[in-house]
């Protein structure tokens, strides 16, 4: 195998030099941690994350919560130039920190819905380190904030060329796919496989596209998930690294805790309600003189028996 | 400032605004303004016109912008005493210290938010009967497009110029249209037909370039799923077949049952039906014979062989009986009757057979050994 891969990174190397020479080139290494007190799936969930980007760098867990720019001298210390946070809060909450290390910007989101490979069961898998094709929603263009949060995706889950742990073949592929105001990730296996000849047959499939390829083969392309998923909302962009003055706020984010407290101020309401009822009606009872103590007392009938035979 | 309401005096004073200070620097601010006006006198108008056609434009980023008003609320209180039509320059150097390095257009935000939305800090100026009727805004919503495009600039990798193969992102043509959400099914095959298209032409870009897509058969490395993890995939995928399978079979045979039942008694009831009509006929019979009487002696009457014809024909015999004979079966296969030696020895007929017989088989095959070059090539 070391030989096929020696054959092919000379190939590359050959074709790479042309542009390279000219243009910044794409480099990226990616410092990836949590906080304390992440549950296990948020760490499982890590896992997975680390183990798709072969330019990361995991390190041990950040003690602290309040002092995140001291996340930044760690990732110098690394050689790193993006740093991929997860900050549990609660042991529920989940919030992801991207960020370039020296110079920002930083965006934080909220991480909702995540579900790990493991959990999943899909039937997906790939190459341990093979470069990720990235597609993006056309949305991600369409606002400054979203530009921004797309090239941080690029940077930080898109495995750069020369990636030391890289595979040279290309076998998943990244969505992001911007829906009701979140950030939708889901990842694929790309499955190729050679039409035999009975496939003109059933040509009529939506996945499946013949294609040319450099051989003059055909393949059809479909896809296969692997897994891990997750949305993401963004809430925050700061201009520098873990610091520096808010340059996005999202107006339409409801932290978790709002939401929490406000399912629990419902349900104290039903029992309030329930107890003004309870009042109101006493109230009322004393109003038509029904009660025996308090309200108002009904008038003295004078045909009444007591008053008549008194 | 003497046209100032008490209340507002009074909130002013609180907050300890300098009127003096406020006084000077409008004055400083007119003066600065009438210069502008005389330098660029007949371009004012057409400032104006310009300022209507971007409001709308910049509609949307208007109650976003709202916080970087209230930065600084001195200044802000000024303006809205101003006139609408105020010129650039003046503005940009009065709310150059709020936002230092933004340009024209950003100014211009700043300037009709009063308009669309009041932020919260705003309402500390407002007394409490005109606060009941303004419904403020929860959260003040920052973007600073400016800046936001800064640190794009900043990080942005150069991507079209770089080679594909170098970044490998593929931007859709048009944005996906999700239009339920929560519509599991729908949503997911968006993102799928949104990654699949993404491949499509993230390979015809990378086959351009002369890189490598396909991974070869032969080619194994370690996966981001472990073996234990893609066989217990695998196990859980048998299971639930497996009790899909077991659940269908299961049902089948409640159905089964249900009819079997139905089938046994409608069997019996026949069964009954033939045997009344068995007696039936035999007894019509025999009242013929009554009738026709002892004069004639056949020897088929004597025993009745009329009788048993019908019945004969009534019941059908073991062997007529359809469905699986097992009976005839085993017969079949172990025999039954006949002589039992020598059955399995070789006679006449089986030794002339040739059915099993290739001349082929009988030479035995020698493979040729091949040549040294198609040897060492196929090594």
């Amino acid at each position: 195998m070391a030989s096929v891969y020696k054959s092919l990174s000379k190939t590359n190397g050959h074709g790479k030099e042309g542009p390279a020479n000219g243009v910044k080139k794409n480099k990226q290494r990616v410092l990836i941690l949590s906080s304390r007190g992440i549950t296990y799936r948020h760490r499982h969930l890590l896992n997975d994350i680390a183990s798709l980007l072969p330019h990361s760098r995991k390190d041990a867990k950040l003690d602290t919560k309040s002092k995140l720019y001291q996340l930044n001298e760690l990732a110098e210390l690394y050689n790193c130039n993006n740093v991929f946070f997860f900050e549990a809060r609660k042991g529920k909450d989940l919030y992801l920190w991207m960020s370039k290390a020296p110079n920002g910007p930083t965006v934080k989101m909220h991480m909702q819905n995540l579900h790990t490979m493991e959990e999943l069961h899909f039937t997906g898998n790939c190459l341990k380190g093979s470069r990720p094709i990235l597609s993006f929603d056309a949305a991600f263009d369409k606002e400054p904030h979203l530009r921004v949060i797309k090239e941080l995706f690029l940077h930080i889950f898109g495995v750069p060329k020369g990636a030391r742990k890289a595979k040279p073949f290309i076998d998943h592929v990244m969505g992001f796919t911007l829906a009701d105001g979140k950030i939708w990730i889901r990842n694929y296996q790309i499955n190729e496989t050679e039409p035999s000849k009975a496939a003109p047959s059933d040509s009529t499939d939506t996945a499946p596209k013949p294609k040319k390829s450099g051989k003059d083969k055909e393949t059809k392309v479909s896809l296969v998930e692997i897994g891990p998923r997750f949305v993401l909302t963004p809430i925050v962009i700061q201009e520098g690294s873990f610091g520096g003055p808010i340059i996005y706020e999202n107006k339409e984010f409801v932290s978790p805790n709002q939401v929490r407290s406000e399912i629990r101020l419902k349900k104290a309401g039903r029992y309030n309600a329930r107890a003004e009822q309870g009042i109101e009606r006493l109230a009322k009872k004393g109003e038509l003189g029904l009660r025996t103590s308090g309200g108002r007392k009904s008038k003295k009938d004078e045909l009444d028996t007591a008053e008549l035979f008194a | 400032m003497v046209a100032k309401s008490k209340l507002k005096m009074a909130l002013a004073a609180e907050k300890g605004v300098d009127f003096k200070k406020l006084h000077l620097k409008k004055k400083e601010k007119a003066a600065r303004k009438g210069k502008a006006k005389k330098n660029g006198g007949e371009v004012q108008p057409l400032n104006g016109k310009k300022v209507e056609e971007e409001w709308e434009d910049v509609e949307e980023e208007d109650e976003e912008e709202g916080a970087e008003l209230d930065g600084d609320d001195s200044g802000s209180e000024e303006e809205v005493d101003g006139p609408m039509k105020i010129d650039f320059e003046g503005i940009d150097e009065s709310d150059s210290d709020s936002s230092a390095g933004e340009n024209d257009q950003n100014n211009e935000d700043s300037e009709d938010e009063d308009e669309e939305d009041i932020p919260m800090s705003d309402l500390e100026d407002l007394d409490e009967e005109e606060k009941e009727d303004i419904i403020p805004h929860q959260r003040l919503t920052i973007n600073n497009t400016v800046a936001l495009t800064a640190a794009l600039k900043r990080i942005a990798l150069p991507v079209s110029k770089l080679p594909f193969s170098e970044h490998q992102s593929v931007m859709t043509s048009e944005p996906v249209s999700i239009p339920d959400v929560s519509d599991d099914l729908n949503r997911e095959l968006a993102f799928y037909a949104q990654s699949l298209s993404a491949v499509q032409e993230a390979r015809k870009l990378l086959k351009a370039e002369g890189v490598p897509f396909t991974r070869p058969t032969d080619y194994f490395a370690e996966m981001v799923k472990a073996d234990e993890h893609m066989a217990k995939i695998k196990a859980k995928l048998i299971d639930e077949a497996a009790s899909k399978k077991a659940s269908a079979e299961a049902r089948k045979q409640r159905d089964l049952k249900k009819f079997g039942k139905q089938v046994q008694v409608a069997k019996l009831q026949e069964r009954d039906k033939e045997r009344k009509q068995t007696m039936e006929k035999i007894k019509v019979l025999k009242r013929k014979r009554q009738g026709a009487d002892t004069e004639n002696t056949n020897e088929a009457d004597m025993f009745d062989v009329a009788v048993d014809d019908e019945i004969k024909d009534a019941k059908t015999s073991r062997k007529d009986r359809q469905g699986p004979n097992k009976r005839q079966k085993k017969d079949e296969k172990f025999g039954f009757g006949g002589k039992k030696r020598f059955k399995k020895s070789g006679d006449a007929m089986s030794s002339g057979d040739l059915k099993g017989f290739s001349s082929k088989k009988m030479k035995g095959v020698v493979k040729q050994r091949p040549g040294k070059a198609r040897r060492a090539g196929k090594r």
